[in-house]
């Protein structure tokens, strides 16, 4: 039988590649809608997994966590320095480090931080050493990037306007073994480093006081983070507490770098010593804090206080993704219905043209029954025919949509810098299942037109 | 090889005002060589249908050996028809993609009977047509070759009847007249009762006997005649 199926599918090879090829189609939008929504879910998740708590300036929760945990590029407010004095010495942190951004280097976010953050969130080197001295960087496994390069960030990416910091230059000292984060595209260097380059630091008590009156200027102006506040800060003149973006515009606009010095701040020193300790009222503001509290309970604690003090904002990022995986499932379901609808138009097609092909073969049919073929048999070709071609489609469009997947995935990956991770999951099955019971169900109509059909048609012309 | 005898057979459709078949007694004894002839419209198509089983008749017995084919189910009709009945018809009906002794076997593995011995049996009937070359795709044959097949393929499962509907009618002259005695020889060879429907008179007159038939009814039947002679 399924030799004689076969040649019947090799004669009317054209047809069938169309068939096979309108299922794919349709099956590989529908595979493509789950797979991308859950390898999104499953990336972020992993991003986020070693973002415990980030505490940061009131604003916007989300921006928060996307800024920290997926390094999008953002102008965050900031909170007083003093935070990180307290959490460090919180006995309920675990550890606490902090995350400052603002400048980039070839495309690739420069992230001030801690050797901490570095030893607590990556497995470890795979080439070289952490930074040692505040010229040092490290840079992600994704990072273009060599060992003993010198990099010169610019602030703000060069290709959107930023422009070089004159005379400031990184030495690239270790490369990270990768962790299928964003931060594998990222530019570690001392978070000092990035106070001096911006002109801030705790030897500059002047300076500290501009900051600290400007933070709270900035704590209550909730919208006053955006890039039009370039001007503003400029126009204002005084306002260093704003995010680093604005407070180099503030730099920018007076068109001298040596402005540095009229703060009293201490210029960058690239062989300065590492000091990763901070006694209260010395660190610079800073847009955000990653914090491992010591347990749960202590985790939701923090939580608790730092929405409370007014000048802080603490967020769970796992509670912030399940806002957005929330409306991910939405933008799903209305995806996943179009694919669906579009499987339904596919199949009642199919089902058009293999009703009518039954129709064009009655004088096989016939012919077949004539010869005493049994009725079982004829229905048995006519389904298998179909069956195959259903069968074929649904595997191709199976391995069409992973690949149309896998494709999305790595774009993103080059783009963004975290991995997708495309899999099927045991519930695909139920899914395939449905499907493939559908497609047996409806081959099984034309197959039950074909065995309904009386043999004495072969002989009628 | 099989007797037939038709009792009150009638075939009749709604809508017409008479039936397109009406044989009240007809008697074909084994091993007869049969010809059905008559003008289109005069119910040889009907007739082939009910004695092969393909259709069911309104009204009357079909009995092949006793064996009252109008009253079996249509599984069972499709069955006895398979191991009893060997069909040739006008158009050949071979399928395309397949070669010529997959031809041959296909409504045997179908019904799933083919064996080694009726594998066998495929080639020598292919080389007592004509065939040498089994394996050759039938769409590459010509017409004459073709219904070759057919015939090869009706005789299989040795049955005790040939029906050939038409064999020479889509054949030039050459080829119509070589398929009429392939049939006539195989049917004799194999003792199987032979009834052919044909306009050809050069077939039909190599034939012991003809029944003309016109308007549903049997016109005029030489065997009768010739019985009475």
């Amino acid at each position: 039988m399924i030799h004689f199926v076969l040649a019947d599918l090799k004669r009317f090879r054209l047809g069938s590649a169309v068939i096979v090829l309108l299922i794919a189609l349709a099956v590989a939008l529908g595979t493509t809608v789950t797979l991308q929504e859950r390898a999104l879910r499953l990336g972020s998740a992993r991003a986020s997994e070693k973002f415990d708590l980030i505490v940061g300036a009131p604003g916007s929760a989300t921006q928060l966590v996307l800024s920290s945990v997926f390094l999008q590029p953002a102008a965050l407010p900031l909170m007083p320095g003093d935070t990180l004095v307290a959490l460090t010495e919180d006995p309920r942190v675990a550890w606490a480090a902090p995350i400052g951004f603002g400048d980039f280097v070839a495309g690739f976010p420069v992230i001030g931080t801690t050797t901490t953050l570095i030893e607590m969130t990556t497995t470890g080197f795979a080439e070289g050493r952490a930074f040692a001295a505040e010229g040092e960087a490290v840079i992600g496994s994704a990072v273009d990037l060599a060992l003993g390069d010198t990099l010169v960030p610019t602030h703000g990416k060069q290709a959107e306007g930023g422009h070089a910091h004159a005379g400031i230059a990184y030495r690239v000292t270790g490369r990270l073994d990768p962790t299928g984060t964003p931060w594998d595209r990222a530019v570690l260097v001392p978070i000092q480093a990035v106070w001096h380059v911006h002109g801030l630091g705790h030897e500059a008590h002047d300076g500290h006081d501009h900051e600290a009156e400007g933070h709270d200027e900035e704590a209550h102006d909730a919208d006053g983070h955006d890039e039009e506040d370039h001007a503003h800060a400029h126009a204002a003149g005084e306002d260093h507490a704003e995010s680093h973006a604005e407070n180099h515009g503030d730099d920018h606009g007076d068109a001298d770098h040596d402005d540095h010095d009229s703060h009293d701040a201490p210029a960058f020193d690239p062989d300065a010593p590492l000091d990763e300790t901070w006694a209260a009222g010395e660190a610079p503001g800073l847009p955000a804090i990653l914090v491992k509290p010591r347990s749960i309970a202590d985790a939701y604690r923090l939580r608790q206080d730092y929405r409370a003090t007014g000048d802080t904002l603490a967020v769970f990022p796992a509670e912030v993704l399940t806002g957005l995986y929330a409306m991910l499932g939405d933008a799903k379901r209305v995806l996943v219905a179009v694919a669906v609808g579009a499987q339904t138009l596919v199949a009642a097609a199919l089902l058009l043209v293999t009703v009518i092909q039954v129709g064009q073969r009655r004088r096989q049919i016939g012919a077949l029954r004539a010869f005493g073929t049994p009725r079982g048999a004829v229905f048995g070709i006519v389904w298998l025919e179909l069956a195959l071609l259903f069968g074929t489609g649904i595997l191709l469009g199976l391995g069409l949509g992973f690949a149309a997947t896998e494709g999305l995935s790595r774009a993103f990956a080059a783009e963004r810098g975290f991995p997708l991770p495309v899999a099927f999951a045991p519930g695909d099955l139920l899914g395939f299942g449905l499907l493939v019971l559908g497609a047996a169900g409806l081959s099984a109509v034309p197959a039950w037109l074909a065995y309904r059909q009386p043999p004495a048609a072969a002989l009628r012309d | 090889m099989l007797g037939l005898h038709l009792s009150s057979v009638e075939v009749a459709y709604p809508g017409l005002a008479a039936p397109v078949l009406r044989i009240p007694d007809l008697d074909i004894p084994a091993g007869a060589r049969v010809a059905v002839t008559g003008p289109s419209g005069s119910g040889k198509s009907t007739l082939v249908n009910i004695v092969t089983g393909l259709a069911p008749p309104g009204s009357g017995c079909v009995l092949w050996d006793g064996t009252d084919i109008a009253r079996l189910p249509e599984g069972a009709r499709d069955r006895w028809r398979g191991a009893n009945i060997g069909l040739v018809m006008q158009d050949f009906h071979l399928f395309p993609g397949l070669s010529a002794l997959e031809n041959v076997l296909l409504p045997a593995r179908l019904s799933r009977v083919a064996d080694t011995a009726m594998k066998d049996r495929a080639r020598t009937l292919l080389a007592e047509v004509g065939l040498d070359r089994p394996g050759q795709p039938v769409e590459t044959m010509s017409r004459g070759e073709m219904q070759r097949v057919a015939v090869a393929r009706a005789l299989l499962r040795a049955p005790g009847v040939i029906v050939a509907d038409e064999p020479t009618a889509s054949l030039d002259p050459e080829n119509g007249a070589a398929i009429g005695a392939l049939l006539i020889d195989l049917a004799h060879r194999s003792g199987a009762t032979l009834i052919v429907v044909s306009h050809d008179s050069r077939l039909t007159a190599r034939l012991d006997r003809v029944l003309s038939l016109s308007g549903g009814e049997i016109l005029s039947d030489s065997g009768c005649e010739g019985a009475r002679q």
